[in-house]
């Protein structure tokens, strides 16, 4: 049985320039991305410049996608820095067979997800996310499993109580001190703590039942 | 098994849109290598158009091009310690020495860019969205349309939020008397205290219509226009407006039922408004054709059912060509 799945976009609708010049019965294929032509030239040239063209690109968008998961500014930022860094001394653009986009994307959202884990406590988990290797292994479902985890992670803040949620917003995402926050939200600093506690217990519990990545992860990258 | 995976599907996928069936079709999809670029391609064009804060990108940028030329070595930072955990926060072993004192100057640089963009509210071509927010007001979004509310929507004093595309509002009286604004884009506020209103922000220019209550409306270079129950306002693309009463207002709010008002309407309005609402793009090939004046209310809830009705009355054919559709006059 064949199962085809076409991919249907309408003729105005950029296609993202998927390079397929792959032939069918080819087993290695190497995923080029029109859109990041300018950018592997740049590398061939000066990978200084490559890479500074990489993070002017993709810092924001990166950042943002990973805060959904850590839930603080900062932290979001530290990583996708730290990534960028990790980039360069490692030479990863040179062993990179994605697109340097697909790359990015899914080292951010493992770094993340391992913030997360960390934050979370959970030590009941794989631990081969701490090995340094450049992996070219994929799980299909991986990608979709990280979307999942962020939108749960999104559903638990949604569900706590009002203040609650602020408290929590306000502590990490935002950074502010306790004083901060109770003087926002007019309450004392002690309540501001015990609601942002009772957050984190709610995301911990609710986290670590749905916790799926734990044993479905097998990609394996270096951090 | 086969399906059609769109970008439409991805991106409900992320917004959790998706239906369990269709998150089947993607997790299948997402089996070929070419289709997880894709994925992370729309990915990334989602995350631009929904960014949850805004990141000091310049000051990074500049800090990371110096690490490039070898001017700043990775160091050990001096253990800080987390107020939440009591946990040191040096988990990362990289950790670079100016993130950690650079990042109080930006928070503190960023205290009023801070607001993270919380919800977007949307309503795809062809299909309204009518909904609550958290005061109490009541909005409903018109086709392709979007609406974004910031997360701290409900505690300030002000209540702010952002409109691309049509919708009516029926704004809650708070007790603290926090005012409602909608931003349309290009300097265009709508200020409200208690009040319905319709608003309209599109590539053809600015609406307002309000039906109850009191309204400032700001224009770009500080204008303002205080606007009365009743009255239309209505600028094009170049900001040339004007005020009036409409003697017929169920042209500006038929959208709601999935109608369509005409009241001496030219074919080429109507082509406009079908492409405002459903995505279509129409071409009228005969410019007889295009002059020609249709009166009436119309119930539609998708392009084909208006063009069908309009093709009896006009005596026109509807041929679909690849990316449009061509009205022409039947010989």
């Amino acid at each position: 049985m064949t199962s085809t799945t076409r991919l249907h976009h309408t003729p105005k609708e950029d296609t993202s320039g998927v390079d397929r010049t792959f032939i069918s019965d080819q087993k290695i294929i190497t995923i080029t991305t029109d859109d990041e032509r300018l950018v592997r030239e740049t590398f061939s040239l000066d990978p200084r410049e490559g890479c500074a063209l990489l993070f002017s690109r993709y810092y924001e968008n990166l950042c943002s996608h990973a805060i959904r998961f850590v839930h603080s500014k900062e932290i979001a930022e530290d990583i996708v820095s730290e990534l960028f860094t990790f980039f360069w001394q490692n030479r990863v653009f040179e062993q990179v067979t994605s697109s340097y986009r697909a790359y990015l994307y899914k080292a951010v959202r493992h770094r993340a997800y391992n913030h997360l884990k960390w934050q979370m406590h959970c030590t009941d988990s794989l631990d081969s996310v701490t090995t340094p290797l450049m992996s070219l292994t994929v799980s299909p479902d991986e990608a979709m499993q990280y979307t999942e985890l962020h939108q749960k992670v999104e559903h638990i803040i949604q569900q706590l109580p009002p203040q609650c949620r602020r408290a929590y917003l306000l502590k990490r995402v935002e950074g502010k001190k306790y004083d901060e926050i109770a003087l926002e939200l007019r309450i004392s600093a002690k309540a501001v703590e015990a609601l942002v506690s009772r957050a984190l217990a709610k995301l911990r519990k609710e986290l670590k039942e749905n916790w799926f990545l734990c044993i479905q992860l097998i990609m394996l990258f270096g951090y | 098994m086969e399906g059609l995976i769109t970008k439409q599907l991805l991106l409900d996928f992320f917004d959790e849109k998706a239906t369990s069936l269709q998150r089947k079709l993607v997790e299948e999809w997402l089996e070929a290598p070419e289709n997880e670029e894709l994925f992370y391609s729309y990915l990334d064009e989602w995350e631009r158009k929904n960014p949850q804060f805004f990141p000091d990108r310049e000051n990074a940028q500049q800090k990371y091009s110096a690490l490039l030329r070898g001017e700043v070595e990775p160091q050990q930072p001096p253990e800080t310690e987390d107020e939440d955990t009591g946990l040191a926060r040096t988990y990362f072993p990289y950790k670079m020495l100016w993130l950690v004192s650079a990042s109080v100057a930006l928070v503190m640089a960023f205290f009023f860019r801070s607001e993270l963009i919380y919800k977007e509210y949307t309503a795809p071509p062809g299909q309204t969205n009518a909904f609550y927010l958290e005061d109490g007001s009541h909005v409903v979004l018109n086709a392709n349309s979007v609406l974004r509310v910031p997360r701290f929507f409900f505690e300030k004093g002000r209540r702010e939020v952002w409109l691309d595309g049509e919708a009516e509002f029926q704004v809650k009286h708070t007790e603290n008397n926090a005012r409602f604004s909608v931003l349309m884009g290009n300097e265009y506020e709508i200020e409200v205290l208690g009040t319905e209103f319709t608003a309209y922000s599109r590539a053809r220019g600015k609406r307002v219509f309000l039906k109850m209550g009191k309204v400032k409306l700001n224009l770009p270079a500080g204008e303002q226009i205080y606007m009365k129950p009743g009255s239309y306002f209505s600028a094009d693309s170049l900001g040339t407006y004007e005020v009036s009463t409409p003697q017929q207002p169920e042209a500006i709010t038929a959208w709601k039922e999935q109608a369509f008002f005409f009241d001496n309407t030219q074919l080429s309005e109507i082509a406009e408004q079908i492409y405002e609402r459903f995505q279509i793009k129409i071409v009228i090939k005969e410019k007889a054709l295009a002059n020609r004046k249709i009166g009436g209310t119309f119930q539609a809830r998708n392009a084909d059912e208006l063009l069908e009705t309009l093709s009896e009355l006009l005596e026109m054919k509807i041929t679909q060509k690849t990316d449009y559709i061509e009205l022409s006059t039947l010989k």
